[in-house]
């Protein structure tokens, strides 16, 4: 139309059919995505793969730089703190995973079959003690559980309990601390599940009403089969992350007069041997324990389930 | 110098599938060139070379004589438009169609001028200052035309432009696309699996299938002459029916089934290849529209009409004319990828055992499902493939 | 007797939904009032009876001077850790998701596989690694040893990675390509505005992360002057005479005091929670193409 005859005028300059290269650019190969995630590849050898790397190494040699084999592993294993600390974050495990799958799937499921807008708030509620994640929220909770100014203190009562110490008796802590870790994260959970819970289409759900099935059938046999997987991602990063235990346990037992071990869980045992033991060869054989306790749990996810697009 | 050469193209990808082999094409000045085949058939590909968004494995590509191969997109000179418009979310209708005289370094002034005339052109004044989301399908389809005309390009290339669209407004800018096409008079690729805008779109067609070309010529030609199986029941809707044949003596009958049809000496005389295959098998294709049913006044009267028997499965009336389904007892041939998109074959064609066909039969036709009825057709009308190599036997 | 059960079983759901919107909220709003009541109210009163605005002043007022404003200090120390981390962490990730998503180079898949498998890995499990790394080069006790860590955020790539395949079609930026741009302008100008919402979604999960983080800085900041919100706390706890009756009188810092500290910290991430809600929710590639 336009420029018609511009290009015209132009063409004799380009009709040397040769291969010589002209101005213009040749195309690039794969230099470009290199470019792209250069940075995030920095970080990722800088602050994942070097420390673990350099874990694994102190893990494996003395504090004189030697290499020792297992020792390390095979030492703070038979340390008298060792089992206890696993003990109680396995039974801290127990109780916060079974929450999760009976009362979390219980709510979500509730809340699917009411009205949605009703539903948005409750999963709002719910969501919002998220926001209280780690050192906050163990504070609202030393003073929820503190018989003399807890709004819960009747409650409380029926236990017998009179002051904080009676409450965060060492044999309580897993409770307590499951107790902390679901209000503070089931709300997410129960709106991840709510989310694969409406995923469901409707016309299924529709079609189990017709072949006979009441509201709790339906949720039995169509509902949670279907969303089966999402159930076992959400215990297996609860496990992973229950695994790591820390705050929690750090700032009752300030709250708890010494009641509390110092070396309660593993991660608090590994910061006890590195600072105040100042061995940094077994601070390092027990990060490396959760160190590979976390790789399972990720490797099960990746393999295991195909929750994760890499295609 | 033609502004689009391509001397055996191929493309080969890295799994060893070979989507494109040696494809030769020039399109000239001002041609509207369709590719045309079932889905993986390559067509696609093709383009994509033509593009730059696909590496040439090899063979030559020129624009305007110069070698392409190896520059980017960027610096071909070439207007893409997308199956699905590929618009950019987060700019208006304006910016959008101004994009890439922007990214030339375009005065302003100018990129306002060339917009406000591109928008005129394709009637978007109105929503210049939308964003893609809040336009219906059709005005999406025309901002992603407006994109690629405003650049004043060499070529334009247009991967299946209209597949998105529904039924009547694909009906609409079919026409409208040629329009600007050949006011533009820039050499344009188009790709498309639909034969109907192979037909009526294109000054040629290429039929692709597997990588290769089938057939290059004026969609007329293709038509009448088909030079393949798969050509022949490609295009043309409803398709051509095919059924295995035998000839027989001296190649002056015709087995159908257990039918016998005699054929007039001007069929030998119009095809001598057919000689070579007497008392041997063969396809036999016969369009919807040459058939009718004899003994209506409908029927055509000519003095040496060949005729067979069917029964009737089904009459559809579609006002203008009447679909008749009929089965035979003659096996139906079906070359893979003909009728459906998701074939991928690579033989000739592939027997199946349906002995169905289907005539297109004026309205007045009066047929009662179930009936017995003698079909006629002008045996010039018939046409004929070798069963093995599937090629037409027109010499 | 079908309508009965029906109204029994949703009569039933709302009686459980509301007894645990009380075990969620009640502990919120306990802490919200706690400020305007003293200490003595606080034991002696009803828990939900309303305080007064100036016992409120008068706690926050001992809260906020409290060793020469260290809440305030704390506070400053979490925005800069936290934003220092995020606005890293989104400079790499974004172009990181966006080059797994669409470049073709040798070693993306396993790169891809990586990520994966640390995003799954809970943060914790390398903090004492981290430690032992940043003790190695002596950078302990430095602002970067919680930065540059909360830097690396392989979720926020992942979150950019699944936008940039699913939601942005290849041939938009081939578009691009076709309308003369290079691979950095088609980036800047095309993918970089598209991903506005995955920007607010990485930045909302690092905010949440970097600022509730405990373990990291609690390793890598011994120094008071440098601890973020959360290791504050925990000094205010171990300070305070209210959990540990043997500090007696020294420290002025009570239940009141503590729970304005509680609320400083988490009002971020609570504004941050409401803010973020709506920008998630913004449709921008709708009708970019049809699909």
């Amino acid at each position: 139309m336009k420029s018609a005859v511009s290009r015209e005028a132009s063409t004799p300059l380009d009709t040397t059919d040769s291969l010589t290269p002209t101005l213009r650019r040749k195309r690039k190969k794969g230099v470009a995505g290199y470019a792209f995630v250069s940075g995030y590849f920095v970080l990722l050898i800088l602050f994942g793969v070097l420390p673990a790397a350099y874990a694994i190494v102190l893990a494996f040699t003395a504090s004189g730089g030697h290499f020792t084999g297992l020792t390390n592993f095979i030492k703070t294993g038979e340390d008298f703190r060792f089992l206890p600390a696993f003990e109680n974050v396995g039974k801290y495990l127990l109780i916060w995973l079974g929450s999760l799958v009976v009362i979390v799937l219980g709510l979500a499921l509730m809340l699917h079959s009411i009205a949605r807008r009703v539903s948005a708030a409750f999963r709002f509620i719910f969501y919002l003690p998220g926001a209280l994640a780690g050192a906050a929220s163990v504070l609202v909770w030393l003073f929820m559980l503190d018989p003399t100014v807890s709004p819960w203190r009747l409650f409380l009562g029926v236990f017998g309990f009179k002051n904080l110490g009676q409450t965060i008796l060492p044999g309580h802590l897993p409770l307590i601390f499951a107790i902390i870790a679901f209000w503070a994260g089931a709300g997410g959970w129960i709106v991840v599940t709510y989310g694969a819970l409406n995923n469901i289409p409707n016309e299924l759900i529709e079609a189990a009403q017709l072949d006979g099935a009441g509201a709790i059938q339906t949720a039995l046999r169509i509902k949670l089969p279907l969303i089966k997987k999402w159930i076992v991602f959400m215990l297996i990063l609860a496990f992973a992350a229950g695994t790591q235990l820390f705050v929690e346990p750090q700032l009752v037992g300030e709250a708890s007069l010494g009641l509390i071990s110092p070396t309660w869980s593993p991660n608090e045992l590994a910061y006890y041997f590195a600072f105040q033991d100042n061995n940094f060869n077994y601070a390092a054989a027990i990060s490396v324990d959760l160190l590979v306790i976390g790789l399972l749990c990720a490797a099960v996810l990746v393999f295991r389930t195909k929750l994760f697009e890499v295609e | 110098m033609a502004p689009v050469s391509l001397e055996k193209l191929t493309k080969v990808y890295p799994n060893g599938f070979e989507a494109v082999h040696e494809f030769d094409l020039e399109v000239a000045d001002g041609e509207f060139m369709i590719l045309v085949g079932p889905s993986g058939c390559g067509k696609t590909t093709a383009m994509r070379m033509v593009a730059g968004l696909e590496e040439i494995t090899s063979g030559t590509l020129r624009i305007n004589g110069e070698i392409m191969n190896d520059v980017s997109p960027r610096d071909r000179d070439i207007a893409m438009v997308f199956q699905n418009y590929a618009l950019y979310p987060h700019m208006t209708v304006g910016e959008n169609i101004g994009f890439a005289l922007k990214m030339k370094h375009t005065p302003k002034s100018e990129i306002e001028k060339k917009v406000r005339e591109t928008t005129e052109i394709l009637g978007l004044t109105e929503w210049i200052d939308l964003k893609p989301g809040q336009l219906s399908g059709g005005q999406r389809q025309r901002v992603a035309m407006g994109r690629a005309i405003v650049r004043e390009p060499k070529v334009f290339l247009m991967d299946e432009p209209l597949s998105n669209l529904d039924a009547k407004l694909r009906v609409q800018m079919r026409a409208e696309v040629a329009r600007i096409q050949r006011r533009l008079g820039v050499a344009t690729i188009y790709v498309t699996h639909d034969q109907v805008e192979a037909m009526t779109m294109g000054d040629r067609v290429a039929v692709m299938r597997a990588g290769l070309v089938l057939q290059c010529d004026k969609p007329q030609t293709i038509y009448d002459h088909p030079l393949n199986l798969f050509v022949a029941g490609f295009m043309g809707s409803p398709s051509m029916n095919l059924f295995e044949a035998r000839l027989g003596e001296g190649a002056t009958t015709l087995f159908l089934g257990t039918q016998k049809v005699e054929l007039p000496p001007t069929v030998l005389s119009a095809k001598p290849a057919l000689g070579r295959f007497a008392n041997a098998e063969v396809v036999v294709g016969i369009r919807p529209e040459s058939l009718a049913v004899a003994g209506t006044a409908t029927g055509e009267r000519t003095e040496d009409l060949v005729f067979f028997e069917g029964d009737v499965d089904l009459v559809e009336a579609l006002g203008s004319e009447i679909l008749v389904h009929f089965s035979t007892d003659a096996h139906r041939v079906e070359a893979e990828g003909m009728y459906s998109d998701d074939a991928e074959g690579l033989d000739a064609g592939s027997i199946t055992q349906r002995g169905e066909g289907v005539a297109r039969v004026s309205p007045e036709t009066q047929l009662v499902i179930g009936e017995h009825v003698r079909l006629q057709v002008n045996p010039k009308r018939l046409f004929f493939f070798d069963p093995v190599t599937g090629l037409a036997l027109n010499g | 007797m079908r309508l009965f059960n029906r109204i029994w079983s949703r009569t039933f759901s709302y009686i459980i939904l509301l007894a645990f919107t009380a075990f969620f909220v009640v502990p919120v709003i306990w802490l919200l009032f706690a400020p305007f009541k003293t200490d003595h109210n606080l034991v002696f009163e009803n828990p939900f009876a309303l305080g007064t605005l100036g016992n409120l002043f008068h706690a926050a007022h001992v809260m906020f001077t409290f060793e020469d404003y260290a809440l305030l200090n704390w506070l400053k120390n979490s925005a800069i850790y936290s934003f220092g981390g995020i606005a890293i962490a989104l400079i790499c990730s974004i172009p990181a998701g966006y080059g797994l998503a669409h470049t073709q180079f040798i070693g993306r898949r396993t790169l891809l596989g990586v990520t994966l498998f640390v995003m799954i890995m809970p943060a914790t499990a390398l903090v004492l690694p981290l430690f032992l790394e940043a003790n190695a080069v002596h950078a302990v006790g430095t602002p970067l040893a919680v930065i540059l860590p909360f830097s690396f955020f392989p979720f926020g790539v992942y979150l950019a990675y699944i936008f940039y395949s699913s939601s942005v079609p290849k041939d938009l930026l081939a578009a691009a390509r076709i309308d003369g741009c290079n691979e950095w302008d088609v980036f800047r100008r095309i993918a970089l505005p598209l991903a506005r919402p995955i920007i607010a979604l990485v930045t909302f999960f690092a905010f949440v992360a970097n600022w509730n983080n405990f373990f990291l800085p609690f390793v890598m900041l011994p120094n008071s002057s440098n601890y973020p919100l959360p290791i504050g706390l925990q000094d205010l706890l171990s300070a305070t005479p209210a959990f540990n009756p043997g500090q007696g009188g020294q420290v002025p810092i009570y239940r009141p005091e503590l729970a304005i500290a509680t609320i400083v910290a988490m009002a971020p991430v609570m504004i941050v929670f409401l803010f973020a809600q709506r920008s998630l929710v913004s449709g921008l590639l709708a009708g970019a193409t049809k699909e």
